[in-house]
């Protein structure tokens, strides 16, 4: 008996101590790096809008999404820091810690959140394409749509924060200047024309039109880029970026505008290359939630109560002419109604607002802050709602789209032969026409500025363009004059120069004057 | 209840008339029984004959009379003193001294892989044995612990009953794992507490330091406390014992809003009612407990059986659980006692319903003249922003769950020759989840915009140890030596599956039928919340080994080893080794002072270690997404370099008595933590996310705990035995990966995100509450800051916490620089009080309600209702967070009092014992405080808002915010009985 327990005991010990001593953590419920880095292609047929194309490179591709026109990121640092779109403190509401109200004003701070969301998300794009392009067996065609991507990706870096680290693998590097990142966004682009398809993309993919449309923006703002005067050689060179795609024949204005935006646009004639939002597989679009009023749900339906933050301000809105169709398309302003068309009523609304409950969106707004009104405000309507709107909004979002094109060669034509450039009117005026309203008289570059801010309004393109026109330190609404030229670049986030401090020669450092 | 006390008082002494009746009586003894402590007279001792049922007890003087037989021998016994046998002789005057067991040196420590005596110990140990816990509605093991134990801040704020405490052994010990102490029931390391009811606890010993705890290894970083469950006896026999209380918890304190007409007032709307929202959504909540044991068992065989039931409900209505908990255990003796086998299972069954705290929340917030129902019999609502009505959250929706936990473990102990024992244990947990929640198509909150909101949660964890070790004692002439060694292997996994799915056709069937969901025909993954998980398995190798050396039973040393893998780790970091050591001098065997009874220094020190609680943090980790068509993406570069957190402690403590009155002991300690596991801010465009797990920096803790008991402070009859725990630490953040400055807990909506509360800073304190100092209104009604640096200009928003030359300064500690516990138990007759005060001093919170509520905001006024406190500044107008809402909250508080009558019965009779108690928790608190609740909040679990679902995880470097979903106080009052058969 004694023997038997005593073997027991001593084989159970073995036994369990035997069985036990492989420590690998096999995960379960996660893909390891056993993954296979591709495409399975699993969620293409339900995607309500179009599918996208099977060929590996939706990892990099759906970044796009992130960012661009959801709050907190690019997009809301693109806008808020421009004259056309204000978030007002409305009160107890809104508030936030003042960051938006300081971007308003042009005190731009390295420890805003969206500032380094902007950063994040435009990296978090870079590195996936980086995974790709690592794959050696990668064919030369998806090579090509990486390249134009990671430098699409790069250019809003350039232009944002100018002075960024140009990883082009997972291995670190130190910090470019912006002239450096300048050259390395157009040598890529330029690597990546021979190969990408002459015609049409695919849905949510680039062709040779998108790299050229591209170009012809950096070329644009060569001389912003590189910090030098401007010359006449990057503006030949933008017109003939530009020429390439209106020479490809593919694209055209579209016959309505509000089509463009809208949330059946799905291959507009007038898109380039866009951030393919899809309620179901292309999460991130959530504008209605960030412009409308609480009761709007009302309106339209929506699934969730939007949010009261973001809206235009008066002399932007009065910036167009009543006939301006882009007016009616852009804004949502004046008295609003449920679905049944009964007035909808703010229940909280501020004893002095002589509306009372009904809720009227007035271009005009009481003040920036402390107690913005709630109703105060046209409000952001160009990616316009469907009824019963989910949070995540459907509408394709124009990167690069063909009216933007023109105005771009309409511009690089001004810059290098005056105002006064017939082609450059024609150009002009092409859009106008599109919009209900006649020739742009006269031409100037105020006028030309003012243009393009009702073509292209919340399309991200505000900042840069009035960075451009030299207009980025004039006072607006509730935003004095300035004339800090370092304004031109956002702050390098706090958070990457934290995240590099141990790292010597790729610490990041703070732009100049920061 | 009067009446069946009554009948018990006859039925014993009838019963006790019975017994002396049937006595053969030849002799008669009488004398007196006093106690060691003061020579005072014990009344209710217990004296029997041995081998008879012949007994008495002390009358009121502690005298005695008593009729034996020839050579009888009397055992005398009385609770707190240890029992004593003497033999009559030919006395017939017999006085005897009983020894008080306070400061008792012969007691027998629990302590990992074995027991030590008392004296013995050489690290910081606190036992607690069912005297010392708390009474009154306890349904929660932490709660019997909570105040008594210095340097061990036990808080559940408020008293949700479904939620559990936030347990820190002096302080934060880890920044991102395993903060919670170690678990070790019945020897079973890793248990749940949550199998364990409160009625089967036998005592619970806590080991504060590392030299303790080093011999858990990697979990043993935040303590460990050992939980050893009530067992049969095996003098024979078999005893019944009931315990039971019914309690009625009412709400203790409620946030000061305005008034219909004062709110009508300030220029708020009119709705024309008038409802106390607070009182809509609160009740008395009434709770049952019962509790039935059966012990027994021969010298061989000894078992218990218990079950318990706990019908539990809170202050907030609907909120609460039934729960049944079975437990069982057997201990059997074999082969000469060389064998000895333990078994123990514990099963629960636990139903709850969690209500909706949310309730409470909306009840501050909303329009006082709102009405519950418009006359159609609908909910009143207003679509505004964070906006709920909330007796609509409590009735139209439903929020409730089902918890399993089943363990078992058998031990084996072998005697293989004299002085070697082996030992093997083995033992399985199990935890099953299933939870549902259903949000009506009518109710605003969650469920109208999703035409019915059902969300299924289910999960099932697993946990086995396997355990063996051998441990060889043998004295040497004035050397005792023991020594153990072994092996442990333990492995846990995890699963579960949640479905989140919209758009019922009605309400009838809830959440039983999610087949009915209209989001199935959208296929729109952000209608249908649909996910699952399943851990690795995570497995903990590890061997040790432990040696105990006394010399001349008066200096004591014990040294341990353990080394330990986990599969948590990086490939190149997995095994880590945990040593620890311990010297103990017994000075007053030597030093032999006059009136000093004991006098013992220890010093220790130990190595333990801390897991991250997730799995995969080393690895890569790749993750599928249908966004833009469908693609796997590296979602977060691994690190194979991930190695052990590590925490090095030494303490020093002296235990001491005095008199034969004062008895207690002093620890002082240093621990330093280093290597914390934390997510840490990483280059992107190199790892694929903004974060990434890394040995992220280090902390330091310096702390001192005293306890002091006095024996009994005699007032005639009354006996008063007052004793006080305290505790003082304070941590600091050496070093951090990357920002070395930082703030957290972000206040939130409306209005005030990007608005951080705490400052976390290297070679600074942990827990700084930060911000700008209000100094005034402006003419706008915005606030006036203080410029700190004066440099002339304010830079105090929120947003600017970072920035250079910002005019941000310490508004507070969010971790209390003194907790203390005061117990105070009197004795008289039969009757025995418990008093227990709790304070914390030095801490403040931010309080977040007044944040939000208190300014009278014209925007705001009319979607939610004012706080109104006296700290309130007339004239401003606009909520912005700034030292105005940091409040110091130093508390004293009359926790626990209780008073309880026993009738002793004759141990042969029938009744051992009766004992009635009444007991109140939450009596009340002394505090400038003006939120609900002075007590610290140890980690904040963030900001949640309109209707958003709360996060399940808490940053534990952001204490001191009170936020605005806590559950209310409740003031509670028990009345109890128990039974001894």
């Amino acid at each position: 008996m004694k023997h038997i327990l005593k073997y027991t005991l001593v084989s159970a010990l073995i036994v369990g101590g035997g069985a036990c001593t492989n420590l690998d953590e096999e995960l379960k419920g996660d893909f390891a790096n056993n993954a296979p880095l591709q495409n399975p292609g699993v969620g293409v047929k339900n995607n309500v809008n179009k599918a996208t194309p099977n060929d590996g490179l939706s990892g990099a591709f759906s970044r796009v999404l992130n960012g661009t026109a959801n709050h907190g990121s690019y997009f809301s640092v693109q806008e808020i820091s421009s004259d056309e779109a204000v978030i007002t403190q409305k009160g107890g509401d809104w508030f936030d810690g003042g960051i938006w109200l300081s971007m308003h004003k042009h005190q731009f701070s390295s420890t805003v959140g969206g500032i380094n969301g902007a950063w994040n998300d435009t990296y978090t794009g870079i590195f996936q394409c980086n995974e790709l392009l690592a794959n050696a067996s990668i064919t030369a065609a998806n090579k090509a749509q990486l390249r134009f991507l990671r430098a699409y990706f790069y250019w809003r870096l350039l232009d944002v924060f100018g002075r960024v680290k140009l990883a082009v693998s997972s291995s670190d590097v130190p910090q470019s200047d912006r002239p450096t990142v300048y050259a390395f966004v157009e040598s890529e682009l330029l690597a990546a024309l021979p190969d990408l398809p002459a015609g049409k993309a695919e849905y949510g993919r680039a062709n040779k039109s998108a790299a050229n449309a591209l170009l012809s923006r950096l070329y644009l703002n060569a001389n912003i880029y590189k910090g030098t005067a401007p010359d006449n050689a990057d503006y030949d060179k933008a017109i003939a970026a530009a020429d390439e795609v209106i020479n490809s024949g593919l694209y055209s204005l579209s016959p309505e505008y509000k089509d463009v935006f809208s949330p059946a646009n799905v291959e507009n004639v007038e898109h380039i290359f866009v951030a393919p939002f899809d309620e179901v597989t292309g999460s991130g679009m959530n504008i209605a939630q960030m412009t409308l009023h609480y009761p709007s749900q009302l309106t339209y339906k929506l699934a969730q109560q939007p949010w009261n933050g973001y809206s235009t301000m008066e002399e932007f809105y009065n910036s167009y002419d009543a006939a301006d169709k882009r007016k009616a398309a852009n804004f949502i302003a004046g008295p609003q109604k449920d679905v049944n068309g009964n007035p909808i009523l703010d229940l909280a609304f501020d004893k002095g607002d002589t509306d009372g409950p009904e809720i009227n969106y007035t271009p005009a707004i009481n003040m920036l802050a402390p107690n913005g009104s709630r109703q105060a405000g046209a409000r952001l309507g160009k990616f316009s709602f469907k009824l019963g709107q989910n949070p995540e909004m459907d509408n394709d979002f124009p990167l690069l789209r063909y009216a933007e094109v023109l105005l771009n060669k309409a511009e690089a034509l001004c810059r290098k032969n005056g105002y006064g450039d017939a082609t450059a009117a024609t150009l002009v005026n092409q859009v106008r026409t599109r919009a209900g309203v006649g020739a742009l008289t006269p031409l100037t570059a105020g006028t030309l500025l003012a243009e393009r801010g009702r073509e292209l309004f919340i399309e991200s393109l505000r900042r840069t363009d009035l960075i451009r026109f030299g207009a980025w330190g004039n006072a607006w609404w509730e935003k004095t004059a300035h004339a800090d030229a370092y304004k031109i670049l956002m702050p390098i986030p706090q958070e990457q120069i934290n995240a590099t401090s141990g790292l010597g020669a790729n610490k990041l450092t703070q732009n100049p004057g920061y | 209840m009067t009446k069946l006390y009554l009948f018990v008082r006859r039925y014993l002494a009838v019963m006790m008339m019975f017994g002396a009746a049937s006595a053969f009586a030849q002799q008669s003894v009488s004398g007196k029984v006093t106690s060691s402590d003061d020579g005072s007279a014990i009344p209710g001792v217990n004296i029997l004959e041995k081998g008879t049922s012949n007994g008495t007890v002390t009358d009121a003087d502690g005298n005695y009379t008593i009729s034996v037989g020839a050579n009888a021998t009397l055992v005398f016994s009385f609770v707190g003193y240890a029992p004593q046998e003497v033999a009559v002789g030919a006395q017939t005057s017999l006085n005897v001294t009983l020894q008080s067991d306070v400061t008792a040196l012969s007691e027998v420590v629990v302590v990992g892989y074995g027991t030590q005596d008392k004296k013995e110990i050489t690290s910081s140990v606190a036992t607690l044995s069912t005297k010392d816990f708390n009474v009154g509605n306890i349904n929660d093991p932490t709660q019997l612990l909570q105040g008594k134990v210095a340097g061990l801040s036990i808080y559940n704020r408020g008293g949700d009953p479904n939620s559990s405490a936030v347990i820190r052994l002096r302080g934060i010990s880890t920044v991102g794992s395993n903060v919670q102490p170690l678990v070790v029931i019945d020897g079973v390391l890793g248990a749940s507490l949550d199998n364990v009811d409160p009625n089967d606890i036998e005592s619970i010993n806590v080991l504060k330091d590392g030299s303790a705890a080093a011999i858990y290894g990697s979990r043993g970083s935040s303590g460990v406390i050992l939980v050893t469950t009530k067992r049969g006896s095996g003098k024979g026999g078999l005893s019944i014992d009931y315990n039971g209380y019914v309690a009625a918890a009412s709400v203790a304190n409620s946030i000061p809003v305005m008034t219909a007409s004062q709110y009508v007032a300030a220029g708020g709307n009119n709705l024309g009612s008038v409802t106390d929202w607070q009182k809509e959504v609160t009740r008395t909540g009434v709770s049952n407990v019962h509790n039935i044991s059966i012990a027994g068992g021969s010298q061989q065989t000894q078992f218990r059986i218990s079950s318990n039931f706990r019908n539990v409900n809170g202050v907030l209505k609907k909120s609460g659980f039934d729960q049944i908990n079975t437990r069982a255990s057997l201990t059997h003796t074999a082969l000469n006692d060389k064998l000895r086998v333990d078994v123990n299972m514990s099963f629960t069954n636990r139903n709850s319903n969690f209500s909706f705290n949310e309730a409470l929340r909306y009840a501050v917030l909303f329009n006082p003249t709102a009405p519950v129902r418009f006359n159609t019999g609908d909910y009143y609502q207003a679509i505004l922003f964070d906006n709920f009505n909330p007796v609509a959250i409590l009735e139209q929706n439903v929020n409730e769950g089902k918890r399993k936990n089943l363990n078992y473990n058998a031990k084996v102990d072998y005697t293989v020759i004299d002085n070697l024992t082996v030992t093997v244990n083995y033992g399985q947990q199990f935890e099953s989840v299933l939870n549902g929640e259903y949000y009506s198509r009518n109710s605003l909150f969650r469920g109208l915009n999703r035409g019915g909101l059902a969300r299924r949660y289910t999960s099932d964890r697993s946990f086995t140890l396997f355990e063996g070790y051998a441990t060889y004692s043998k004295k040497f002439d004035k050397i005792d030596l023991s020594a153990t060694a072994g092996y442990s292997y333990q492995e846990d996994q995890f699963e579960d599956i949640f479905l989140s799915l919209g758009n019922f056709p009605n309400d009838q069937l809830g959440y039983n039928a999610l087949e009915n969901s209209g989001d199935i025909l959208s296929g729109n993954p952000n209608l249908l919340g649909i996910s699952s998980s399943k851990s690795p398995i995570n497995k903990i190798i590890a061997t040790f080994a432990r040696v105990n050396l006394t010399y001349d039973n008066a200096i004591f040393f014990n040294a341990s080893v353990r080394r330990e893998g986990s599969t948590k780790l990086g490939a190149n970091n997995r095994y880590g080794v945990f040593p620890a050591a311990g010297l103990g001098v017994d000075l007053n065997k030597y030093l032999q002072i006059d009136r000093v009874d004991n006098l013992k220094i220890r010093i220790g020190y130990g190595v333990t270690g801390s897991l991250p609680t997730d799995s995969g943090v080393a690895q890569d980790l790749y993750t599928y997404s249908n966004q833009g068509g469908g693609s796997i993406t590296r979602q977060r570069a691994g690190n194979p370099n991930l190695r052990w957190e590590e925490k090095a402690e030494t303490n020093v403590g002296i235990d001491f008595g005095l008199w034969g009155k004062l008895s207690g002991s002093l620890d002082v300690y240093t621990r330093s933590v280093k290597d914390f596991v934390s997510l840490v801010p990483t280059q992107v465009a190199q790892v694929g996310a903004p974060f990434q797990f890394q040995n992220a920096g280090s902390l330091k803790t310096d702390g001192i705990e005293l306890n002091l008991t006095y024996a009994s402070l005699q007032f005639g009859q009354v006996r008063w035995t007052p004793g006080i725990v305290l505790s003082s630490y304070k941590s600091t953040l050496e070093s951090i990966v990357g920002a070395s400055t930082q703030v957290r807990a972000n206040l939130g909506a409306p209005g005030q995100n990007s608005t951080n509360q705490i400052r976390v800073a290297v070679g600074e304190e942990i827990g700084q509450i930060w911000g700008p100092v209000f100094a005034g209104v402006n003419t706008d009604g915005t606030p006036k800051f203080a410029d700190l640096n004066g440099d002339g200009t304010i830079k105090a928003a929120p947003g600017d916490a970072l920035l250079a030359g910002a005019d941000f300064k310490k508004l507070g500690n969010g971790i209390p620089t003194m907790e203390i516990g005061w117990r105070n138990q009197v004795n008289y007759k039969n009757w025995d009080m418990n008093v227990f005060f709790r304070a914390a001093f030095g801490h403040s919170l931010v309080n977040n309600f007044r944040a939000f509520y208190e300014p009278i905001d014209l925007g705001a006024i009319n979607s939610y209702n004012r706080v109104i406190t006296n700290k309130a500044v007339a004239g401003l107008t606009s909520a912005q967070y700034s030292s105005l809402y940091v409040e110091s909250a130093d508390f004293l508080r009359l926790d626990n009092m209780q008073i309880g009558y026993t009738v002793k019965g004759n141990p042969n009779s029938m009744f051992k014992n009766i004992r009635f108690y009444i007991s109140g928790q939450n009596l009340f608190t002394i505090t400038s405080y003006s939120g609900i609740d002075p007590e610290p909040v140890l980690q904040d679990p963030g900001a949640v808002d309109n209707g958003g679902f709360a996060s399940t995880t808490s940053d534990v470097l952001a204490p001191g915010i009170d936020r605005r979903n806590n559950y209310f106080t409740a003031r509670t009052y028990t009345f109890g009985l128990s039974i001894g058969l």
